[in-house]
């Protein structure tokens, strides 16, 4: 038996058929492999992200709905997350509840006074309901606001001053109309920057406009100028909302790579891409008449003084019954 | 020989591969994707207009767009009646300024001189036009309230063409809101404006307003609810074109109405583009025609649009005149003969 292995092995050698030409079969698998690769190079950001959650460590104390069909609320946070603050010691300084109904097709935003005097979640009387996420991080903003506003939030995203600008860049800008003369002088200069006390003045002109990152940014985020101060601000905030709703409308699955690169790091959230996917996919059918804007100001709230400092109090005998009527359970 | 064909092969599939991935960067929506002016061309309209985009102005005349001054924050330009001169905003970080130009876009004086060092104690100047007869100038700008720094409120000044003198305050901008804009001098003498107000309901309007003299209270021409903005007006001064938000906020109403008698009353109003997001409305020299701005499709950013200027255009009479330049539409184009 031994003695005709070498004669096999010769065999094999010598009778070792030639490789073929590839088969058309192998050739077109050949190029299918090579688009693959090329699909999963460019869409590897998103791939990233899913991979890596972009949950935050927060957010434990949510319970999601199970799909997009039954109404669901949202928390939106939007803080200053220059290098005046420690990493994740921000204020919150826009709170938005957005109440989704797929069923019924209506959206109701709701924003919250950063200043609003309230009970803070785990902690010892009461302070600006802004630092709440300071002090607590996403679950203490989210507890603050269930407790006191006696919602359910199902999900939150939350933003800093970047993730807005990166996100609103990728998206190729905003259109709206600005509403009146956006005008302050003592606009933050904070933004990659060494001295983050500084600041500039802004003057957006009214009317239809395209507005990049930056400035949709000043958009939002100025209040000096405006006789309603923080109540302005929270009003465009909702229009700047409506603004990358429908811009979001005109983007498709080949813009997720930039969207997922520019969302990185600076969009915390409990909702998964997959679920995000579907939230854009009910948005898209919505239409302004089913989008409801709710600003808590007089006579839902009045302006004083609390610990030193200038404060918005709640009536909470308004509130309530406004929030159970706009936000059901 | 066989060597060469797989190389070959593996080579075709890497490019394939490649391809790919720039094929899906292809498909991606690129809304805020714009070229200058000066590097493509438009169908021809009568006339000349300049137009404003990313810092710089342009001269568009026989379909051909002609970048006129460099890229140093210029915007919002508009032309004497007889085109010899131009003015328009220079605008800064913190500031800006009104320039006299020559129709080449040569600069000829200064106008304001609004440079400070402290950041808030810079002013702004904004929409400038000439008056009918050229001698002077107006324009938004920023008085300051020693008692409020953070009150600005633009109100509307008249300067002399040679920046000689005292600008005279036209109007008193109601506090907090944001100011006077869109000075529109009148033939006759008076001023036609956008004002807002801010309700005790604390909801924003703007309305289209006439002033007679300087200081004068003035009175409204529109209703607040129909927040109108940024009028117009034909060259014969008889019909008026401007911007109504109502309460949208996606989209405009690009109308005009007939602005009759002494008093100035304006008649009932005409929608000449509905549904989309429609600015700075503009008349043709021969007044038959409104140039403004728009996106082509929703998001995008901003081009040239015409439309008929008469009461029984339909909608789909407006067609863009550009597709993708991204025009500032806080600037309206200016149009002359």
């Amino acid at each position: 038996m031994g003695e005709f292995a070498p004669e096999r092995v010769r065999d094999r050698s010598r009778y070792r058929p030639e490789l073929p030409l590839p088969r058309t079969s192998r050739i077109i698998a050949g190029f299918l492999l090579a688009g693959l690769i090329g699909l999963t190079a460019y869409f590897l950001p998103v791939l990233q992200s899913s991979a890596t959650p972009v949950v935050s460590s927060g957010g434990a104390i949510l319970d999601p709905v199970a799909g997009p069909t039954t109404p669901f609320t949202v928390l939106l946070l939007g803080s200053d997350d220059d290098s005046k603050f420690a990493a994740d010691q921000y204020n919150t300084q826009s709170m938005i509840l957005v109440r989704v109904d797929p069923s019924s097709k209506q959206v109701t935003m709701l924003s919250i006074p950063r200043d609003l005097w309230v009970p803070i979640s785990g902690q010892q009387g009461v302070g600006k309901i802004d630092t709440a996420y300071q002090t607590g991080g996403v679950d203490a903003a989210i507890a603050t606001v269930q407790q006191n506003f006696q919602v359910h939030i199902d999900d939150y995203v939350w933003i800093g001053l970047k993730g807005l600008i990166k996100l609103i860049d990728t998206m190729g800008g905003v259109n709206l109309v600005v509403t009146n003369p956006v005008m302050d002088d003592f606009y933050p200069a904070d933004i990659n920057t060494s001295s983050p006390y500084g600041y500039y003045r802004v003057a957006l002109l009214p009317g239809p406009v395209h507005l990049d990152g930056v400035h949709a940014l000043q958009y939002v985020r100025s209040r000096h100028g405006d006789l309603r101060g923080d109540f302005a601000r929270s009003e465009r905030q909702q229009e700047l909302l409506l603004a990358m709703k429908a811009q979001a409308k005109h983007l498709n699955i080949a813009n997720l790579p930039d969207l997922a690169s520019a969302m990185n790091g600076e969009v915390k959230t409990s909702i998964s891409l997959q679920r995000m996917r579907q939230l854009f996919a009910v948005l898209d059918q919505y239409n302004a008449s089913g989008i409801h804007r709710v600003l808590l100001d007089t006579p839902y709230t009045s302006e004083g003084f609390a610990g030193g400092q200038a404060v918005v109090f709640p009536n909470w005998g308004l509130i309530l019954p406004l929030v159970h009527q706009t936000f059901p359970q | 020989m066989k060597a060469v064909t797989y190389s070959l092969l593996i080579l075709a599939m890497v490019a394939f591969g490649f391809g790919v991935y720039r094929v899906a960067g292809v498909l991606k929506t690129d809304s805020g994707r714009v070229v200058r002016p000066s590097s493509t061309t438009a169908p021809a309209l009568p006339g000349t207009m300049y137009v404003a985009q990313q810092g710089a102005l342009y001269r568009f005349k026989d379909g051909a767009f002609t970048q006129i001054t460099d890229d140093a924050g210029w915007t919002q330009v508009a032309a004497s009646s007889d085109g010899s001169r131009l003015v328009a905003v220079m605008r800064r970080e913190n500031y800006s300024d009104v320039y006299l130009l020559a129709s080449n876009g040569r600069i000829i004086q200064q106008l304001t001189h609004l440079q400070a060092q402290q950041a808030e104690a810079n002013h702004w100047s904004f929409l400038p036009r000439f008056s009918a007869d050229r001698s002077q100038v107006f324009y938004s700008y920023d008085a300051k309230d020693p008692w409020a720094t953070y009150r600005v409120d633009l109100a509307i000044f008249a300067l002399a063409d040679d920046g000689s003198g005292a600008a005279v305050q036209w109007t008193v901008p109601n506090d907090y809101t944001g100011g006077d804009v869109d000075a529109l001098p009148l033939q006759g003498g008076g001023l036609i404006y956008t004002k807002y107000s801010i309700d005790d309901k604390s909801q924003v309007h703007s309305q289209v307003w006439y002033s007679a003299r300087p200081g004068q209270p003035g009175r409204a021409l529109t209703q607040p609810d129909d927040n109108c903005l940024q009028p117009a007006l034909s060259p014969d001064g008889k019909t008026l074109a401007m911007i109504c938000r109502r309460d949208q906020l996606q989209s405009t109403d690009l109308v005009i109405a007939q602005l009759a008698g002494t008093n100035l009353t304006l008649g009932p109003e005409s929608v000449l583009v509905h549904g989309q997001l429609s600015a700075s409305p503009v008349f043709s020299p021969d007044g038959h025609t409104i140039a403004f701005l728009a996106p082509v499709q929703p998001g995008e950013a901003f081009q040239l649009w015409t439309v008929p200027a008469a009461a029984t255009s339909s909608p789909s009479a407006a067609h863009p005149i550009t597709q993708n330049l991204g025009l500032d539409s806080s600037a309206p184009p200016a149009w002359i003969k």
